[in-house]
């Protein structure tokens, strides 16, 4: 049945089997989820962030669930670059979904030594540049709600990126994420993925403390869906759509349908988080549904659905 | 430690089937679970310490008038992500497996827990983690547990009196509780511990003994159970080098038991929890403190996936 349909993609100059990623962070290193799914089945696959050095990460507790969703301040915990290479970079390498590895940093500088470094792997199709991350040399602004030094880490990153796809992680903590993705563009990304979580807080009314040990945490889950399917097609027709960039679409995705609306909204490819840790299998069945929903809609390639929002 | 057991062969996504569940004391429950197929084969391997992840998201909510007053609020949260829970026995039926979990009604999904009907289906991820590494050359183990913690200490003690070495072995368990209602055991018995006047009847049956300590006094020993421990082990001569400690529970009591097994030298394995977002090592919220042998170095290790049962002496203590 599903034969007829195309789900394949071509994404930041990449052709992908289908438009499904896992999220950063949310699938370990990649053989954790490999227990539970065959992960050849993804089009995509993005390693949790990686820094210069290791990072243990905040005390705990590190998470607290929300009505429908969940806080997380897991605090950027990474084995660091060397060993992710040394130990991590093998079972990636042999996975046919395009691997993109998420970088993070505390200064620009820290940023461009990464991608350096990581510029020659082989294994690696492409970076996704985490900038919701405090600039430690700007007084601690989050590089991602500053237009300039969002373009200003992009240009950066991009000149140190070889022949790798770019892809940028946006926050949607801003006041107009469009104004943040043009400054990507503009500063040469080759894709956008949004959102990233979203800061909240839950406080323990008996000790009238924040549940987190780190007081914040990021939002995620079904509770943030309709937010991140408004600010992709915020950013699909204000930016991306004009200039040709792809947008990975994710936030509380948790089932085909969930897929299809981000797709419908701008985004070319989707990426699943937290819906992974209640479904393990739930990446796999959303490949099947989309390519379901495709050939019972007449829909011949999965492009079609790309921004077709109707007004 | 490095004989630890992991399940990580058969762990996957299981459907199982409630055979029973009803309520035990004031505030457990105890749920009996069916595997069939690839879900028994999995959990046949099921090792004493290990856990799994329920979904409890599409159980329904007990009527208003039987959640509890301090839960009434908390039960009006949505459930998004699985809980985390061990079991107390897991046995073999011809080509079934059955499972039992005991629990204690503490929120949201626990409470939509109490409603799970006979014959209903229920969302399992597991075996996972690794289990209590086995007594090799231990001749007396001693459990030291509290609420919770009793799954998996029932559990490990079960097995290890049924098992190929119960001969050689000999148990004791000390249970720890607010009050004699508070005990998830159905019956207590006094046939065995005369000394503090009650003893389980889970445990006895398979030829443990055990003793019980109350807060409030209303059953055995009046007080702390790690008190209760540490006059046992001053009365009772023992021998350090063939005795090992199982310990779940409350974290400041497990710091306690992991102290007095140091200043003893008494082998000790503690059961940990923590938050779980996963509990399949995606997330790394699970977090442990723990020592780096030879070094003043600490590291995180992952609740999950490096347990949930860790040497107590590599544990920093302290949530
Ligand atoms: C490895 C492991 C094994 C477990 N085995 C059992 C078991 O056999 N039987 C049993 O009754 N319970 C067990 N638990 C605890 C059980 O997972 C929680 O009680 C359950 O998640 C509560 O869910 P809820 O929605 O009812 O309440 P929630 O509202 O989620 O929790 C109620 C309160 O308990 C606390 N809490 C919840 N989860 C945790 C946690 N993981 N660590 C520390 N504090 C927490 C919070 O303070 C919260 O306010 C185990 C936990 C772990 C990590
Ligand atoms: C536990 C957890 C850890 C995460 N870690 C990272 C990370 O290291 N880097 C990053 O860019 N995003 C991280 N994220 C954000 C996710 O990649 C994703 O953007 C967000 O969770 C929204 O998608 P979801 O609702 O499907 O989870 C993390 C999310 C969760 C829940
Ligand atoms: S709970 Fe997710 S890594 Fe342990």
């Amino acid at each position: 049945m599903e034969n007829s349909v195309d789900i394949s993609v071509e994404f930041a100059g990449l052709r992908l089997s289908n438009p499904v990623f896992t999220a950063s962070g949310t699938c370990g290193y990649a053989k954790e989820l490999g227990v539970f799914i065959d992960m050849n089945r993804l089009g995509g696959f993005i390693t949790k962030s990686i820094t210069a050095e290791p990072r243990m990460g905040n005390a705990t507790p590190r998470i607290v669930e929300t009505d429908s969703g969940m806080l997380n301040a897991i605090g950027l915990a990474n084995i660091g670059v060397e060993r992710f290479v040394l130990e991590r970079l093998g079972e990636l390498a042999e996975m046919k979904a395009a691997v993109f590895v998420n970088i993070a940093g505390q200064t620009v500088e820290e940023y461009v030594k990464l991608a350096e470094r990581l510029a020659g792997e082989g294994a690696i199709a492409g970076f996704e540049l985490n900038i919701s991350c405090p600039n430690v040399k700007q007084g601690g602004i989050t590089f991602g709600t500053d237009p300039g030094q969002v373009r200003e880490i992009t240009s950066a990153v991009k000149a140190a990126s070889g022949d790798k796809a770019l892809m940028v992680k946006l926050t949607p903590s801003v006041t107009d994420i469009s104004a943040i993705a043009r400054a990507a563009v503009d500063g040469g990304a080759d894709a956008l993925s949004l959102v990233n979580t979203f800061t909240a807080m839950v406080i323990d009314i008996k000790t009238r403390r924040p549940i987190l040990a780190n007081r914040t945490g990021g939002l995620s889950g079904p509770a943030i869906k309709p937010i991140a399917v408004y600010m992709v097609n915020k950013v699909y027709s204000e930016v991306a759509k004009e200039r040709k960039i792809p947008i990975l679409g994710m936030g509380g995705i948790r089932n085909a349908s969930d897929a299809i609306e981000f797709i419908i909204a701008g985004a070319s490819a989707v990426a699943v988080g937290t819906g992974s840790f209640v479904q393990p299998g739930c990446t796999e069945r959303i490949v099947d549904g989309i390519g379901r929903y495709c050939s019972e809609n007449g829909i011949a390639h999965v492009g079609e659905l790309v921004g077709s929002l109707a007004v | 430690m490095e004989e630890r057991t992991s399940g990580c062969a058969g762990k996957g996504v299981f459907e199982a089937v409630v055979v029973s569940n009803r309520q035990i004391g004031d505030t457990f429950w105890k749920v009996v679970l069916e595997f069939s197929g690839e879900g028994a084969e999995a959990f046949g391997g099921f090792q004493p310490g290990q856990f799994v992840q329920l979904d409890a998201s599409e159980a329904q909510l007990p009527p208003a008038d039987k959640i509890p007053e301090e839960l009434a609020d908390a039960a009006q949260r949505d459930i998004l992500l699985r809980r985390p829970f061990s079991f107390t026995d897991v046995t073999r039926h011809g080509n079934k497996v059955a499972a039992e979990l005991l629990y204690c009604v503490v929120g949201p999904a626990t409470l939509r827990m109490t409603t799970l009907k006979t014959r209903s289906k229920v969302s399992i991820v597991g075996p996972l983690g690794n289990g209590f590494s086995p007594p090799e050359g231990k001749k007396l183990v001693l459990l030291v547990f509290g609420g919770m913690g009793t799954a998996p200490i029932q559990h490990v003690g079960k097995a290890l009196m049924t098992g190929e070495k119960k001969n050689d072995i000999q148990i004791v368990a000390f249970a720890g509780a607010k009050t004699r209602r508070g005990l998830p055991f159905e019956k207590l018995t006094d046939e065995i511990s005369e000394q503090l006047g009650f003893s389980i009847r889970e445990f006895a049956r398979f030829g443990m003994e055990s003793m019980i300590a109350t807060d409030d006094g209303s059953a055995g020993y009046h007080g702390l159970v790690t008190d209760c421990f540490t006059e046992w082990l001053k009365d009772n001569k023992i021998d350090a080098s063939s005795t090992i400690i199982y310990s779940c529970g409350p974290e400041p009591m497990l710091s306690a038991v992991a102290k007095i097994a140091k200043e003893r030298g008494i082998a000790c394995e503690v059961s940990m929890e923590r938050r779980m977002a996963c509990g399949m090592g995606l997330c790394q919220s699970c977090a442990i403190e723990c020592r780096v042998e030879g070094s003043d170095e600490t590291v995180y290790k992952m609740c999950c996936e490096d347990g949930p049962i860790f040497d107590a002496q590599e544990v920093v203590f302290g949530h």
